[in-house]
């Protein structure tokens, strides 16, 4: 349905504008299926991105942001076709193919699952068209040496690097360090690699690891779960949970009358405002990595505006993950600007030169620079805690705006 | 593992056990009155659950009064699908086995496609009410209130589905099912029956997704995550058997519970399935079934 609605429209678009010679990108994200939501938003932080490169408005403090489309290319606009995988990297698979091939868009961008992004990076790279990642966060994604894949956001390795060493920190701060978590994570790629990664660096980091659940996605029930946690009694109970589950563990956890001393998410369904809103104070005081931090706005003068923006479309603040769709597409119109060319070649040749500071977009990041596996080693995470009802940046220092409520060790 | 925690463990599985038998319930109902197979059943738990949500949000009233309301209202859809679509795949001369499973299987993706147009994708839950998030605590055993709510609803719902089946209605209905041509010529109107019988099925079901709505998410594609446990709930107890789908809703309930807290709990499924291989490989019937 929704895609038939997408189809005339997209062929309304050609037949208003077949003039102007617009750089068309392929957007594949989860339009419908069980996270039907943050794919819709996820179009709505592309549209809005596109906008503002395409449209005439007053000038935005950053990249691309003086509107009126790309200027080396004699203000040609961004024309994104949209794609719904449905969550299910089959579909994500074919409709990749869909759009290198029937529709000719020069560059894919999408996906928020990483399973799918696993299917479409696969695709883009027999056809050779290159690929950006903008919010899949699993590590092996960067680890299969393609090339045509590149990826903004920060993985699960830099993330989760963040939270044992906010952990270190805090232990230092307060005298109250971490010694045991437990681990509960989806069983699909993102808890497989997530909870990986977090068992890894509590070794290292020497902190015991009381309980190891892997629960099955969109669950009737996660009451037994959480009674598992409860039996462990962790410090730290660490989670990689899509919105529903997160609301559900939550929940669940309050049905037994169990409040661990703290809750490191590996963002996804914990930094969403539908999570916030559903379990209400539940979720007063969890924590979460982000990359995004809303209330930096001393040292990224841009995101007032762009929040603006994004909020007019979509009735909402941005957040981790929409902020990071917005600006994948910015890293990737800027790629095809300096590269004065719609061949994919020499975006791609375009993408790995790519070197744009932190300041020039809405990220709390250093900047975006690619390795040769096509990931962005600029991109530092932050911490993000929910207090009053609002997320708030408490760690690094020079970009919160909260200190941090610990009640690890009391 | 402390007695508080096991009491804690077989509580979690029989309250989830009852939601599970209520939303079999319904599917039970229609398949042993006319065989048919309703694969739109979870989105008949979803409409529920907007309908309550809704109309709570709407009107402030308390959710718990709201069941009778969702009840009668997916009476009223459950006649409409059946005089619409259920009577005319019933009409066809070929293949009517294959045409009823498309007509609901489709009705089930128009219906949460309908959904997300409508609501949108969002996950909405029912933030205050007069049960919401309270437990009650005894000896270290913690007591959701909105899901000894549900049960206790579910086990007056079913109270009230077998009185049903002793009525004169409930014997017609067990007639038609028995013999679709010998009530004809008794002056029973079948294709009155099937409709009131498709309306009993979706209320149940509508009681279920009011109970639901509050405790858990409410989104377009929520049936999907209770729609596979009711199939396999109406055949482990047995087709067309209320009781039956009493006994199998707790015991999954139950078999999932105790899965997830001795093995992996991604595994709790395979549980519930490796019961149900286990009862059809000696039961194929089910546990209470007659047909």
């Amino acid at each position: 349905m929704t895609r038939l609605v997408l189809a005339a429209l997209a062929l309304l678009l050609c037949g208003a504008r077949a003039e102007a010679a617009d750089v068309v990108i392929g957007a594949i994200f989860g339009l419908s299926g069980n996270a039907a939501q943050s794919g819709q938003d996820a179009k709505m932080a592309m549209e809005t991105e596109a906008a503002i490169i395409n449209d005439a408005h007053a000038p935005i403090p950053m990249l691309l942001g003086q509107g009126g489309g790309l200027p080396h290319m004699g203000g040609a606009k961004i024309r994104l076709i949209f794609a719904d995988h449905e969550a299910d990297p089959q579909k994500a698979r074919a409709e990749a193919e869909r759009l290198i091939t029937q529709d000719h868009v020069v560059a894919l961008i999408g996906s928020y699952q990483s399973a799918t992004a696993a299917t479409i990076s696969q695709v883009a790279e027999r056809y050779q068209i290159p690929f950006l990642s903008v919010d899949n966060s699993s590590p092996s994604l960067s680890a299969r040496g393609l090339t045509w894949f590149f990826r903004t956001s920060p993985h699960d390795v830099m993330f989760t690097q963040a939270m044992f060493d906010f952990f270190k920190d805090i232990g230092a701060q307060t005298g109250r360090p971490v010694k045991s978590v437990a681990l509960i994570y989806e069983d699909s790629i993102f808890g497989a690699d997530s909870s990986g990664v977090q068992r890894k660096m509590a070794a290292a980091a020497g902190i015991k690891v009381l309980a190891d659940l892997r629960y099955r996605a969109n669950s009737p029930s996660l009451a037994a779960e959480v009674a598992r946690l409860k039996a462990a009694g962790a410090d730290v109970v660490m989670p990689s949970s899509y919105t529903n589950d997160a609301i559900l563990m939550l929940r669940a956890m309050h049905d037994i009358g169990y409040q661990p001393p703290a809750i490191m998410a590996q963002d996804a369904g914990f930094i969403d405002q539908t999570f916030v809103n559903a379990v209400g104070p539940l979720a007063e005081g969890a924590m979460s990595r982000s990359s995004f931090a809303l209330d930096a706005v001393a040292s990224r003068p841009a995101i007032p505006q762009v929040n603006a923006l994004f909020r007019a479309r979509a009735g909402k603040d941005l957040n981790d993950m929409t902020s990071r769709e917005l600006v994948g597409l910015q890293v990737l119109a800027d790629a095809i600007d300096r590269a004065g060319s719609t061949k994919p070649e020499d975006i791609r040749t375009a993408l790995r030169a790519t070197n744009i500071p932190g300041a020039q977009t809405i990220m709390p990041w250093r900047g975006i620079r690619f390795d040769q596996n096509g990931q962005n080693t600029e991109a530092n995470p932050v911490i993000e805690q929910i207090q009053g009802g609002h997320y708030r940046t408490i760690w690094p220092a020079d970009v919160a705006s909260a200190k941090p409520v610990w009640h690890v060790g009391e | 593992m402390s007695l508080a925690a096991v009491v804690q463990m077989l509580l979690s599985g029989l309250l989830m056990g009852l939601i599970y038998a209520l939303v079999a319930a319904g599917l039970s109902l229609i398949f042993g009155l006319m065989d048919v197979v309703n694969f739109a059943h979870g989105e008949l738990l979803m409409l529920a659950m907007y309908a309550t949500f809704f109309l709570w949000r709407g009107t402030g009233i308390e959710p718990l009064l709201l069941v009778p309301v969702v009840a009668i209202l997916l009476f009223g859809v459950g006649m409409v699908i059946y005089r619409t679509l259920i009577a005319r795949a019933l009409g066809v001369r070929a293949n009517r086995g294959m045409v009823q499973i498309f007509i609901t299987f489709g009705l089930a993706i128009f219906l949460q496609g309908a959904a997300q147009f409508a609501f949108g994708g969002d996950f909405r839950s029912i933030g205050h009410s007069l049960l919401a998030n309270r437990t009650v605590a005894f000896a270290g055993v913690y007591l959701p209130l909105p899901q000894a709510a549900a049960g206790v609803v579910c086990l007056l719902a079913f109270a009230a589905l077998l009185l049903i089946a002793r009525t004169e209605f409930g014997r017609a209905l067990e007639a038609t099912r028995e013999d679709r041509e010998a009530v004809a010529l008794l002056g029973i109107d079948r294709d009155r029956i099937f409709a009131l019988g498709w309306g009993l099925g979706a209320a149940s079901v509508g009681v279920a997704g009011a109970m639901l709505a509050g405790f858990y998410y409410t989104s377009p594609d929520v049936g999907a995550n209770f729609a596979l446990i009711a199939y396999v709930t109406v055949a482990l107890g047995g087709f067309g058997s209320l009781a039956g789908a009493l006994l199998a809703g707790v015991l999954i309930g139950e078999v999932e519970a105790v899965t997830a807290q001795l093995f992996d709990p991604s595994l709790k499924q395979v549980g519930v399935l490796g019961v149900y291989l286990l009862v059809l490989l000696v039961r194929p019937r089910g546990l209470f079934g007659t047909l």
